[in-house]
């Protein structure tokens, strides 16, 4: 069965809980995080998190699992984020030993299995911006596993800011890996969406799917190109999130809808949360 | 160990008998199912439902949510499955739980009222409606029901008429004088009131100069509320005769207590779920002991215990 879809049913407070690692940049952190419960983690969920005993700011933080392994009967989950606002400095904090609010797996997953196709594999093309990458480590790690073709495009807006070069270098070779940055301090110079759309002229309408996560502008640009070039994508989005697990409404995205003929409609507003993180680009109404 | 059966708890509005007095909020919660996975439903006094209207609502443009200081703001617009989803495909799920089930509905018209009503009295298992006259969401094309006694109190009245189960009107503090619309809404034969609503507000992007929701204003919740909450119940308290229930940041046992000292029968639990969905449950335990550790009978003698000299 395909994973993509709605997968609530593995949503846990996992209460005993312990940082085991962590560290922060000026712009980033690195959480990694022990649960006394081992619970499932898809590649592109993500978690709520935020620094236990705190009231202040109230609301969690939605944070995308980058990787996971298994420590005997705990497991160990790490997060990479930006470090932007009141919730993300309060983390920045959180030192080995401390504990965190800590609610997942939420959201849906990648569809791996359109990659694996019916016949023939299809090319991956994995392109994440920023702090988008750490949602497409994991991807990238099953993707291998199942001797799927997989190439990265990486891009930042400087060599700082490509989150996780050196583990996805370690994980894919570098010459699977394409860098951009806007500065031109790592890469080439300019966008990560050059060195894409070199890969998808040069495929020359062999199968090939986009897995994508990044910053919104980002986002757009990738779904234009796979549109031109007729290549499916599939977006991992963000939005502000006041739960993460659906009921309040806020994370909202529009998706295209079938109308009946004599409604003006033609779309309705999804949950990010919980009827995402991931979209077909197709599917969203931009 | 106290459970939600324990009687010390139990607490009764307009006829209908709560295990308890916590229940979860309107649009906090979903339509209850939605926190069936992190929560035990069955140790909830009630459930208030996601707004409810006639028909489906697409609700409002992102950015839909900020955070503030102490709680958030929100411009949802209201989007809701629709009353005939809401019976036919939440309902006969959500009554298999030992809760009471308040649907809170609303409309833009009276008539919207009534035909949402009418759809949720073919409905079996609902226990009372929780009317949303106050919503400051949505632009209604003027003034909402909740800030006018006599418009407040036609709405109340028209729904009283079309509803067989009783009805449990959602005041908003966004008024000069709450007695007033209160007594107005009580004369119009409401069975209770439950306050606050959210208290509309506001948040500017000071780089781009933009508000920071879409809609421009949206409705404050949570900690933040809490004292403009316990003012409008106890103001109430004075004002009405029928029960109230209360809202505003409720989010530990000490925040129920005050409301129900305040004059409140039972409280809801609303921004909290966001951020803790165990609040509620952590609620009637701590009430539970609360009971047993002043040696109260019933969570009952509490309400509207204030001493004001």
């Amino acid at each position: 069965m395909s994973a993509f879809g709605k997968i609530i049913d593995a949503v846990v407070p996992v209460e005993r809980n312990e940082i085991v690692r962590s560290g922060s940049s000026r712009s980033y952190g690195y959480l990694r995080l022990r649960l006394d419960e081992p619970i499932p983690v898809l590649p592109g969920q993500f978690a709520m998190l935020k620094a236990h005993g705190i009231h202040e700011p109230l609301l969690r933080r939605a944070m995308a699992f980058y990787r996971q392994e298994r420590m005997g009967e705990k497991l160990d989950v790490e997060f990479i984020y930006q470090i932007l606002g009141r919730g993300t400095q309060e983390l920045a904090k959180l030192a080995p030993g401390d504990k965190v609010d800590f609610l997942g797996s939420l959201g849906n997953t990648y569809d791996i299995n359109f990659a694996a196709g019916r016949e023939a594999s299809h090319e991956a093309l994995l392109v994440a911006g920023g702090v988008g990458s750490p949602a497409v480590f994991m991807l990238a790690e099953e993707l291998l596993k199942r001797e799927i073709p997989t190439r990265l495009f990486l891009g930042g807006a400087s060599h700082g800011d490509l989150c996780g070069l050196n583990d996805f270098t370690a994980l894919l070779g570098k010459e699977r890996i394409a860098c951009a940055t806007v500065d031109g301090s790592y890469g080439e110079q300019g966008f990560v969406t050059a060195p894409l759309e070199r890969q998808l002229k040069a495929l020359a309408g062999k199968p090939a799917v986009i897995y994508s996560c990044g910053p919104d502008p980002m986002l757009h640009a990738v779904a234009k190109l796979a549109d031109a070039y007729e290549v499916p994508a599939q977006l991992s989005l963000e939005a502000p999130m006041g739960c993460g697990f659906g009921v309040c409404v806020g994370c909202a995205v529009a998706v295209k809808h079938d109308c009946p003929a004599n409604s003006s409609e033609s779309f309705v507003y999804k949950k990010v949360c919980t009827d995402g993180p991931v979209f077909w680009s197709k599917e969203l109404h931009w | 160990m106290t459970n939600a059966t324990n009687s010390q708890l139990e607490v009764e509005i307009a006829g209908v008998r709560f295990n308890n007095p916590v229940w979860t909020a309107s649009g906090t919660c979903g339509y209850g199912l939605d926190m069936a996975e992190l929560i035990d439903l069955n140790k909830l006094g009630g459930i208030c439902t996601k707004g409810l209207s006639a028909k489906p609502m697409r609700g409002n443009a992102p950015w839909r949510i900020v955070e503030t200081h102490g709680g958030m703001l929100n411009a949802i617009g209201l989007q809701n499955i629709g009353a005939r989803a809401f019976v036919a495909d939440k309902l006969p799920e959500l009554r298999k739980y030992d809760t009471r089930i308040v649907p809170n509905v609303f409309g833009y018209t009276i008539e919207e009222y009534i035909e949402a009503i009418q759809i949720l009295e073919e409905g079996e298992g609902i226990h009372a409606y929780e009317l949303n006259i106050s919503c400051p969401n949505v632009k209604a094309g003027g003034e909402s029901f909740a800030n006018d006694a006599r418009q407040a109190a036609a709405v109340t009245e028209a729904v009283k008429k079309a509803a067989s189960r009783p009805v449990i009107v959602k005041m908003s503090p966004n008024v000069t004088d709450v007695a007033a619309v209160a007594r107005a809404v009580e004369s119009a034969g409401a069975d209770a009131l439950s306050l606050i609503n959210t208290a509309v507000g506001m948040a500017i992007d000071i780089n781009t100069r933009r508000p920071r929701l879409a809609n421009k204003t949206g409705g404050l919740s949570g900690p933040a509320i809490k004292p403009i909450a316990v003012r409008c119940v106890f103001q109430a308290s004075r004002a009405v005769k029928i029960p109230l229930v209360g809202i505003g940041g409720i989010a530990t046992t000490e925040d129920a207590l005050e409301f129900i000292i305040a004059g409140a029968s039972a409280i809801q639990v609303g921004t909290a779920n966001f951020y803790d969905p165990s609040a509620s449950m952590k609620i009637v335990d701590g009430l539970a002991d609360y009971c047993q550790r002043n040696g109260l009978k019933s969570i009952n003698e509490l309400v509207g215990s204030v001493v004001v000299d």
